[in-house]
């Protein structure tokens, strides 16, 4: 009835696939009883062989026993006929999972070409060559309005800030030269080739 | 646990119906709350009015006073109207109780199914009330018929689809 009601409204959300787990899950639930019905037997019997026993009856209580024996073994088979059943529906249920996948794989595969067909190379390169230009345009104007420092002045900054740097390392050497009053011949003739460089050191000594 | 009887339950006006309107609806209202909650205690789900009628909650032995036939048709009358009785035959002598609603049943099914991740999942109705994995769930041992309405509660609320297969029915959650 309700299954009814359901297809009124819309489509019936159970697929074949559903239906056969039930019907799989159904043969289970009836061997599960079918298994709790033995295990009921077993334990009477157990009780009824004792009381045999008690009494005597030897040969009775041995053929409960081999009836035991047998239900026992039909436990051991319906046990194993579960397990079989249980594996079908995981399979299924496993199956299912998968076709979910792939139909999610598929879509985002499907919005990755459409998203393709929008972006072409051509657009791609022509926005990054925009962009290039935006960025080259946009230093120029940074370095009109920060003003006065064109590139020989940045050079000169880095040169100063390179023979600062270098001037810590020489400084040292230098101290004990001074008093030394006759200079060897090769050795005046280095400061001459290193003049340049060493100016500013000098400078920044005399500072 | 045993179940609390409450103080009126040893009170032995409390097992005549009062003539005065008011004292009778309070009379009532207890009458119905103490049957709810017997069965409650007890999952009872199907009631037949004889076999009430000789239950503790009727029938006080300790104090010798039990509720009449009439009164406790008046009872059930009164809980049917509040929707949490149904009567199963004509001449009212078995009736459904449901001392919580399909509504409720079923929103506690919902929790378990999605807190185990089964949503998506078919299962039989045997499965839910009486397999391995419910054990100790609240709706473990529900009457069938109790399951069906709560799953079509659930259904209603497009969070469940029955059908059936053959002899059996199952369901499906969402």
């Amino acid at each position: 009835m309700g299954n009814l009601l359901g297809r009124n409204t819309q489509p019936s959300r159970v697929t074949e696939q559903d239906k056969a787990v039930l019907q799989l899950k159904q043969q289970r639930d009836k061997l599960k009883q079918y298994q709790k019905k033995i295990t009921f037997q077993l334990e009477k019997e157990r009780c009824l062989t004792k009381l045999l026993l008690k009494d005597g009856r030897k040969e009775k209580a041995l053929l409960l026993l081999k009836k035991r024996r047998y239900q026992d073994q039909l436990l051991d088979k319906t046990e194993n006929q579960i397990s079989n059943l249980e594996r079908m529906i995981q399979d299924i249920e496993f199956m299912q999972i998968e076709m979910t996948v792939i139909e999610g794989l598929k879509v985002g595969n499907d919005c990755l070409k459409s998203m393709h067909k929008i972006m072409s190379i051509e657009d791609v390169e022509r926005i990054l060559d925009e962009t290039q230009e935006s960025i080259e345009y946009q230093r120029q104007i940074d370095e009109m309005l920060a003003g006065a420092l064109t590139q020989e002045d940045e050079d000169a900054v880095l040169a100063e800030l390179h023979a600062i740097t270098q001037g810590e390392d020489i400084a040292f050497p230098e101290v004990p030269t001074e008093p030394i009053p006759e200079v060897p011949e090769a050795a005046r003739a280095q400061p001459e080739r290193r003049g340049a460089k060493n100016k500013p050191d000098r400078e920044m000594l005399a500072a | 646990m045993s179940f609390e009887w409450p103080w009126q339950y040893n009170f032995p006006p409390f097992f005549t119906l009062q003539p005065n309107v008011d004292t009778r609806q309070k009379q009532l209202a207890a009458w119905c709350s103490l049957a709810l909650s017997y069965c409650r205690h007890h999952k009872l789900y199907t009631l037949d009015v004889l076999e009430a009628q000789e239950s503790p909650v009727f029938n006080n032995k300790k104090i010798e006073r039990k509720l009449s036939m009439e009164a406790i048709q008046v009872v059930f009358e009164e809980l049917r109207k509040k929707g949490n009785l149904e009567w199963l035959d004509k001449n009212k002598s078995r009736c459904l109780v449901m001392w919580r609603r399909p509504e409720e049943w079923g929103k506690l099914i919902y929790q378990w199914i999605s807190k185990n991740g089964m949503v998506n999942s078919v299962f039989t109705l045997y499965e839910l009330i009486n397999g391995d994995d419910t054990e100790g769930e609240e709706f473990h041992g529900l009457e069938e018929w109790m399951l069906l309405r709560s799953l079509q509660a659930l259904q209603t609320e497009g969070k469940a689809e029955v059908f059936s297969m053959d002899d059996g029915k199952g369901v499906k959650f969402f």
